[in-house]
């Protein structure tokens, strides 16, 4: 499903961000990448969906080459893949159904199937009644639900999320993960970034850990140890 | 995906974008339509200027004298020969006696000229033909046909009389106008270019989350940049349609006055602009709307990476 070869990503003029990564995610797997800032684990996520390019290496995801994408093939990439961060990135003006509407209309999908969508991964994310409130009367991990709820509309075979918990208390940020467990288990691939160590250990997934671009450690049913 | 469910959500937020950075729309339309009005100014003095021209170009006439030698046939042949050339509008034919008395007539009241015409004697005129040329210009020529040996013996003088300076002051003047008014035209152009770059900055700036989010969830190039472009026209249209209005008030405004001041020889200036209206207002529709275009796309390259 996700194949990274030997991937190098340096930025001008010697940063390296990814020194010569090499990892493969099977299509169901929830995998968490570890790490401290600067690690690389953002960049790593990054390159999932096309935000950023391999300097050297191959990246492989379902049937494209990241690595040789052109831009107008990415919006296209992206309606395969969902994509969560730590700022939730909701517009202010749109109400929770309008935001998660936007990600269709933009799409292009009919009024139809804006009508069959919505009302399915809100209720998934468990906020079918709050619908009509904008993201102001919400709490963070409400916020984050919608955040989430979008990132479905396109029925992604992967998900990914990048420190989806870092603005959340420990509360709210075990929510979203037993909300990325339960996409989990639908069948999605699930693409954790994090650095927080008790949502790292109670998963019991794999484990990938990066130390300076490179990976340090890659674990089935790890824990979360960097020194 | 269907193009028309896409077209019409891009139509959607073209306007969402327009009505909530009203200001920054209407400053923007201001500006697209006062360069507008300088060109159209321009325009409309050009036509006027022109009028003016064609106006005084009929009245000018050459009156050509014969010697008292030629016979009216010889006189009435020379008048035959110039209707033959497409460049003479009209020849008269005024002969000895009614030079005589048109003479008489008009200084009925000067004893002093009338007694020395007396003294002479004889009728001192000779038979005269008062020329009208298609254009000014094509008088050097009509002249020069007229220096044959059959007709330049008895050709006594040729009188080309002060309408040439007055042509050739509106001709110059006319010039100087245009001169101005394109220059002003230029200068409004280039003020609307840097607002209309720098509207589209700030408009890219406001919606840079908007626009983030967009990408994020996949929305193609076409999708985004496709708002900032149809404002762009849409702009120009407005601004063309508010010309329109404005354009054919002044012109039914000061039609009156123009028909009144240049007499029944008044080319309308109004019927001009409503003849060539579709020409005169497209190609500014289609100038506006490629400049703003060009401008826009120039400002999403630089600001906007999709």
């Amino acid at each position: 499903m996700i194949r990274f070869s030997n991937v190098t990503k340096t930025y001008p003029p010697d940063t390296h961000a990814l020194q010569h990564v090499s990892l493969h995610i099977k299509p169901g797997e929830f995998v968490s990448i570890v790490g401290q800032s600067g690690s690389g684990k953002t960049t790593l996520a990054k390159m999932l969906f096309a935000e950023e390019k391999p300097t050297r290496g191959e990246i492989v995801i379902g049937d494209w080459e990241i690595h040789k994408i052109y831009p107008w093939q990415i919006p296209q990439l992206r309606r395969q893949i969902g994509i969560v961060f730590q700022d939730f990135k909701l517009l202010q003006r749109k109400t929770v159904y309008e935001n998660v509407e936007f990600a269709l209309q933009v799409a292009g999908e009919s009024k139809k199937r804006i009508k069959e969508v919505i009302p399915q991964v809100l209720k998934i994310v468990g906020l079918q009644d709050k619908k009509h409130r904008y993201p102001r009367q919400l709490s963070g991990g409400e916020q984050q639900r919608v955040s989430i709820a979008r990132a479905l509309v396109h029925r992604p075979k992967i998900l990914v999320a990048d420190e989806p918990t870092g603005n959340l208390d420990t509360i709210h940020a075990h929510e979203i993960i037993e909300l990325l467990r339960k996409i989990n288990d639908y069948g999605t691939t699930v693409v954790l970034v994090t650095h927080d160590r008790d949502i790292v250990n109670s998963l019991k997934k794999r484990v990938i850990t990066l130390a300076d671009g490179k990976v340090v450690s890659d674990v089935e049913c790890g824990k979360y140890h960097i020194s | 995906m269907s193009i028309i469910l896409s077209f019409s959500r891009v139509i959607k937020f073209t306007f969402q974008n327009i009505l909530r950075n009203f200001w920054l729309s209407f400053i923007t339309m201001t500006v697209f339509l006062l360069t507008l009005v300088t060109i159209n100014s321009v325009l409309f003095i050009n036509v006027v200027a022109d009028s003016v021209l064609e106006s005084v170009e009929k009245k000018v006439e050459v009156t050509v004298y014969f010697t008292p030698e030629a016979s009216e046939d010889i006189t009435k042949a020379a008048q035959g020969y110039l209707r033959g050339f497409l460049q003479v509008r009209d020849v008269q034919y005024i002969s000895a006696e009614d030079a005589l008395a048109t003479f008489q007539e008009r200084h009925a009241f000067d004893d002093v000229i009338l007694s020395s015409l007396n003294e002479i004697g004889d009728n001192p005129f000779g038979n005269a033909l008062v020329i009208s040329a298609m254009s000014t210009n094509d008088f050097d020529f009509i002249l020069e046909a007229l220096e044959t040996p059959e007709f330049s013996p008895y050709i006594r003088d040729k009188d080309f009389d002060d309408y040439q300076t007055i042509i050739e002051k509106i001709n110059a003047l006319s010039l100087r106008i245009r001169i101005a008014g394109f220059a002003l035209a230029a200068l409004f152009g280039l003020i609307a270019v840097l607002i209309i770059f720098n509207t589209i900055r700030v408009a890219i700036y406001v919606h840079r989350d908007e626009i983030g989010i967009m990408k994020l969830v996949g929305a193609n190039d076409w999708f985004v940049r496709g708002p900032f472009l149809l404002e762009a026209i849409l702009y120009s249209l407005v601004a063309v349609i508010m010309m329109i209005i404005i354009m054919f008030i002044f012109l039914t405004a000061s039609e009156t006055s123009l028909m009144n001041y240049f007499d029944e020889s008044y080319n309308s200036v109004y019927q001009y602009f409503l003849n060539n209206s579709l020409i005169i207002f497209g190609a500014q529709f289609l100038g506006l709307a490629i400049l703003s275009i060009l401008t826009t796309a120039y400002a999403m390259r630089k600001y906007l990476r999709v």
